[in-house]
């Protein structure tokens, strides 16, 4: 009987340890590649549903953005204490030399996330079949970042105001996002991530 | 003189006028005289070709605070250290007393105004079957561009990288066309794809491993690269290892535009650059032609 305990508690702890070995993360890490993985979750789930390709259901896309919300501004700050780098934290060391950048996103993604909850029953710009060109275009053209196919003398000049938009978490407030598309509100959503994870994540060995 | 001494002077001698000879070598042809200056170029037209060929995305240093166009990021590669240079107006740092002919020779045949060959950290072989027009709309656009007089800085290489008429060997071994050619059998959404994919959006550029000498390996189209600049990385783009990933011709076109991936990651670092500074800015119609010639795509050397 104590054999087959000690053995029960060999396999527990051997498991736990494997589990803890997989991702080799713990502490604040852990909890943050967590964080991560349930905001990625919900954007997995809203992909499909903003694409049109899965019935549209504002009560799934207001749970998914709470989730983000969850995860966004001061609490995903808070995540990144000082030191908490290096391996196997796929997080970079300029996060802390640009802190105010790194803070600037995350408030961003805050806001636009409570865009997206406010959004959920506005529906898709064309439901059934995507986000069409014009539903993009305005959904661009609102975050500014939109000028390079606008043309004129904008022409080649978009690029930067447009991640300024995002990093200073200008341009856009949840009020504005409230008034948009469902897709163009996710869209808002993606763009914080993809800015935030374009600067501050280690790309995958 | 022993005979080895001999020798040594021998291949000595040719060895210099080799490399006297490998400087004077012209490169690069002129286009036709007033060709391209008859054409009107379309602002928009060039602007949207120029989000679509990364030219926006290399040529910038957002991170830096630096203007549009008026230097890139550098790029860490093995043979040194490059710096994309300035791309504004400016008469001196940029290409603001460049013609439109000394346009068309640098884009699609990778030669400067003064005949000198550019390293192919330059995406050039990707471009050169750009038409008149294609090349009448992008000058029209960075003509645009307001000017920034500030140097992008000197690229930082070693003996013999430094050594630009060495490019001249490289260009006339591993220069080749790029495979960007309609085939009649496909879909106009297949070669439009075919078209960005493997020209203008130059995939390849990244998504292939390249040789000891930096040029990409037919064999290895678009199966990924582990030795990128700065010790960067990109996965395969074959559509067999797509589709294992969960990827189909509607996600990767959303991805191009969003960043998300299947498993609702969002892209980070140059692939996040790609579509934030690219792709994204491309119509729907485009993305999903680059999509569906991704997914499959023709491979060649197998």
């Amino acid at each position: 009987m104590q054999f087959k305990t000690w053995i029960a508690a060999a396999a527990i702890s051997s498991i736990g340890f494997a589990a803890f070995a997989h991702s080799g993360a713990s502490g604040v890490v852990k909890k943050r590649m967590d964080a991560m993985g349930e905001m990625g979750k919900a954007m997995k789930t809203l992909t499909p549903m903003m694409q049109g390709q899965t019935d549209y259901e504002p009560d799934v896309v207001r749970s998914a953005a709470e989730t983000i919300l969850g995860h966004a501004g001061a609490e995903m700050t808070s995540q990144f204490p000082e030191g908490s780098n290096g391996k196997p934290s796929e997080a970079l060391d300029v996060i802390w030399k640009d802190w105010m950048t790194f803070e600037a996103l995350a408030d961003a993604l805050q806001v636009r996330a409570e865009g997206l909850k406010l959004a959920a029953d506005n529906g898709l710009a064309q439901p059934g079949a995507g986000l069409g060109v014009e539903g993009t275009m305005s959904g661009q053209a609102m975050m500014g970042s939109g000028h390079a196919m606008m043309g004129g003398s904008q022409g080649m000049m978009g690029g930067s105001q447009g991640m300024m938009g995002v990093s200073t978490g200008q341009m856009m407030s949840a009020e504005m996002l409230a008034e948009m598309p469902a897709n163009a509100a996710f869209m808002a959503v993606t763009q914080v991530c993809s800015a935030c994870h374009q600067k501050f994540r280690a790309e995958e060995d | 003189m022993p005979r080895i001494g001999r020798i040594f002077i021998f291949l000595g001698c040719i060895g210099a006028v080799g490399i006297l000879g490998l400087k004077a070598w012209p490169i690069g042809s002129a286009p036709r005289p007033g060709a391209l200056e008859e054409i009107e170029g379309s602002v928009d037209r060039g602007a949207y070709l120029a989000r679509a060929s990364g030219c926006i995305a290399c040529h910038s240093n957002f991170d830096e605070g630096r203007a549009p166009l008026s230097g890139g990021a550098p790029l860490e590669t093995d043979f040194g250290v490059f710096y994309p240079p300035n791309l504004t107006t400016d008469p001196e740092h940029g290409l603001g007393n460049w013609t439109v002919s000394d346009f068309a020779r640098a884009v699609r045949q990778g030669v400067s105004p003064e005949g000198d060959p550019y390293y192919p950290t330059f995406t050039y072989p990707f471009y050169s079957e750009f038409t008149d027009r294609d090349i009448a709309d992008l000058w029209a656009a960075f003509l645009t561009v307001p000017p920034i007089s500030e140097p992008a800085p000197e690229h930082e290489t070693t003996f013999p990288f430094d050594q630009r008429w060495g490019l001249k060997l490289w260009r006339a071994v591993f220069l080749s066309e790029p495979d960007t050619g309609s085939d009649p059998a496909r879909s106009d959404d297949w070669n439009r794809g075919r078209w960005l994919v493997r020209g203008a959006a130059h995939c390849g550029a990244c998504h292939t491993d390249r040789n000891l000498a930096g040029a990409r390996v037919a064999k290895r189209e678009f199966a990924g690269n582990e030795n990128l600049p700065g010790g960067k990385s990109a996965p395969s783009i074959r559509p067999a290892e797509l589709l294992d990933s969960g990827w189909d011709v509607s996600n990767l076109a959303y991805s191009l535009r969003t960043g998300i991936t299947p498993e609702g990651d969002v892209f980070g670092g140059s692939m996040a650059e790609v579509v934030n500074f690219g792709t994204a800015f491309l119509s729907d119609a485009d993305l999903t032609a680059i999509a569906t010639y991704i997914m499959d795509s023709d491979l060649s050397g197998d």
